[in-house]
């Protein structure tokens, strides 16, 4: 399957339509803060995303929920029936999963409710690489925190990375925040790998019905030049 | 079949109709693939109102509900996800065919006479695009969606002594709101319909004027093929084409041109750091900017659009063959081209420094290469003539005026003919 992507990718790569995408890409990579994000790619692998989903659910899912995404499809990266049962407890399988703070108690923690996460990673520029690059970016300074990508985040630094000064405890919270950004990545679009696939069949079917189209115009027309 | 045939020929002129118009529809044979952008937006309107019919199947225009709906399409509803893109991708579609049919218009100079009505159709279609497309836009109802449509609707508290008034007739409300999500989700669904109406208009203007072509002259019968085969097989191959690179841009970028506060819901209490419209609105949006005037700048912004309708009127040249033949035409041609990206590069940024000087300065030609037309199409015809045109040119001239010779007899010979027949009904 890979293979195939990639060779469509290629075939895709020479169409001129290209240079949009190129041109939107590289146009700016800054958010408002102006921090420049770290720029690392997302695999989608199923083992990461069920380490990120994890991590969602222990640690992020205290203050944010994830409306659009229901238990039962938990399954689609992987987990078995048991697994998502043993997650879910005694909530239906088609329940949204949903915070478990009060909206009055981080109300008056926080000043405001923390956004749902579930389309966070298409709800920002650059979505992941805003995401991994503001969960690893929080310093301490005299027991005052702050993130370089949101100055004056209310959100504290649920990795625990302002702290982090062995540098294999540092790899680890980096990697931490890889997977769970990786989930959130799949939250946001959980139809992107299905729509690759079947958009790698129907690019290359265009394509080859467009070149057998161009002879059969070629073939017509050429009753024009017999006539004369 | 012919039975069948036959018997719908009596009641209706089913094979006459599909001759006329189809087999011996006779087109210039020279066309170049500029001519198949008409074809290829009439695909992507069917396309666009098949995909719209089936989201309407699972939306909710309803303030509290529609921001969830459109998820709800996109994780839940089979295949919701591909018709979504389709339609959002669709839109912009449709705009670049547009822009490009208008664009080969403007260039082959296929707006002069006897083609005024084509292009004026064409205008309006124009217009009910933009309108449809805008009001579409609000029905996601994201961040962009919602303050897109507060700061158009805005626009026409611009108008005398009624604005405030209008404004909150438009919206149906004091801001934009529930009553108007409702609204602009039922005139999103009525007007492409009216285009459809516009669009058969505009084709039968077509077939009574028939295609215009590179040379700029009306090509003498032999010159001229029947539509079907040649440019149904050019079209279908046109259509696969573009298939291609759509399809591209709807399973692999079909986030590309979505803002993305319009995946935050609306939120009346909190304004997105710089609202942009669509990019196919960005250059009229940095001509509305530029005017630092809001009446004037509304103003501007309109006659920007509409003022495509005076070219019949302002290019005065008889040259055949538009910006081909004339190089100053071509020059200011390539020109405008470059002054639309620009003003559509200032459109997307928010107006500060240097912009703001660049986005003036891009609306006074915008409008400069307006009013400058009559008089330089003038002087290049006559600089032209002066200097000898090519014999390329000559020829096309004569041809010319040896085809309006022989269509002048052929019209004459038909009135006679009919004058003598209903002579005939008089005697009897």
């Amino acid at each position: 399957m890979m293979a195939m992507n990639n060779c469509a990718r290629f075939i895709i790569l020479t169409l001129s339509a290209m240079w949009l995408n190129v041109f939107f890409v590289s146009a700016g990579f800054a958010t408002t803060s102006n921090f420049p994000l770290e720029n690392i790619k997302f695999t989608q692998d199923q083992a990461s995303l069920q380490r990120g989903a994890k991590i969602y659910y222990d640690v992020c899912r205290l203050c944010h929920s994830l409306k659009y995404i229901k238990y039962k499809v938990l399954q689609e990266i992987g987990f078995t029936k048991e697994q998502v049962d043993l997650l879910r407890g005694d909530i239906p399988i088609s329940a949204s999963l949903s915070k478990t703070s009060s909206d009055k108690m981080l109300n008056s923690q926080y000043g405001q409710v923390p956004p749902d996460l579930s389309l966070m990673a298409k709800a920002r520029k650059h979505g992941p690489q805003y995401i991994y690059t503001l969960l690893t970016t929080y310093s301490e300074k005299e027991g005052v925190y702050e993130n370089a990508v949101f100055p004056g985040i209310k959100m504290p630094d649920a990795l625990n990375v302002a702290n982090a000064i062995d540098e294999s405890l540092k790899q680890e919270i980096k990697s931490k925040a890889k997977d769970v950004t990786e989930f959130l990545l799949w939250s946001s679009d959980p139809r992107a790998a299905v729509r690759k696939t079947i958009g790698t069949y129907v690019v290359i079917y265009f394509l080859i019905l467009s070149v057998m189209l161009y002879f059969i115009m070629k073939r017509v027309w050429s009753r024009l030049d017999k006539e004369k | 079949m012919k039975h069948v045939i036959s018997w719908v020929d009596k009641r209706f002129p089913l094979t006459e109709f599909v001759k006329k118009e189809l087999t011996e529809y006779p087109t210039p044979r020279n066309l170049s693939f500029w001519w198949n952008f008409g074809s290829l937006a009439g695909i992507v309107l069917v396309l666009q109102i098949i995909t719209g019919i089936f989201l309407a199947m699972h939306y909710s225009p309803v303030a509290s509900l529609a921001f969830d709906s459109v998820e709800h399409i996109m994780r839940e509803v089979n295949y919701g996800w591909l018709i979504r893109f389709m339609h959002s991708t669709g839109a912009s579609a449709f705009f670049l065919m547009i822009f490009i049919h208008m664009a080969r218009t403007l260039y082959y100079g296929s707006y002069r006479a006897p083609r005024e009505l084509m292009w004026w159709t064409g205008q309006g279609l124009l217009l009910l695009l933009m309108a449809t497309a805008f009001m579409g836009y609000l029905l996601p109802w994201g961040q962009m969606s919602y303050w897109g449509a507060q700061v158009i609707t805005s626009l026409f508290g611009a108008v005398p002594f009624l604005g405030d008034e209008l404004v909150i007739w438009l919206r149906g409300d004091f801001t934009v709101g529930n009553a108007t999500l409702t609204r602009f989700f039922s005139l999103h669904y009525l007007i492409p319909f009216i285009i459809v109406g516009a669009v058969v208009i505009h084709l039968v203007a077509l077939h009574s004027v028939r295609s215009s072509n590179p040379s700029g002259i009306n090509l003498a019968d032999k010159n001229n093929i029947p539509f079907h085969p040649y440019f149904t097989i050019k079209d279908i191959f046109g259509v696969s084409v573009f298939f291609a690179v759509y399809s591209y841009f709807v399973f692999f970028q079909p986030n590309l041109l979505i803002e993305a506060d319009n995946y935050i819901p609306a939120n009346p209490m909190q304004t997105p750091a710089h609202i942009v419209p669509e990019w196919y609105f960005l250059p009229f949006y940095a001509i509305l900017r530029a005017i630092p005037d809001l009446v004037g700048g509304v103003i501007a912004m309109g006659v920007s659009v509409m003022i495509f309708a005076a070219m019949p009127y302002l290019d005065r040249s008889k040259i055949p063959g538009g910006a081909r033949y004339r190089p100053f035409y071509r020059v200011m041609f390539y020109l405008f081209m470059i002054d639309v990206l620009i003003l559509g590069y200032v459109g997307a940024h928010p107006p500060e420094g240097f912009l703001v000087i660049l986005g003036q300065g891009a609306t006074f030609f915008y409008f400069g290469s307006f009013a400058l037309l009559p008089f330089l199409s003038k002087w290049e015809e006559a600089w032209l003539r002066k200097k000898g045109l090519p014999a390329e040119v000559e020829a096309l001239l004569a041809s010319e005026q040896v085809q309006q010779l022989d269509r002048r007899h052929s019209r004459e010979d038909r009135r006679k003919n009919s004058t003598e027949t209903s002579g005939d009904d008089g005697n009897e």
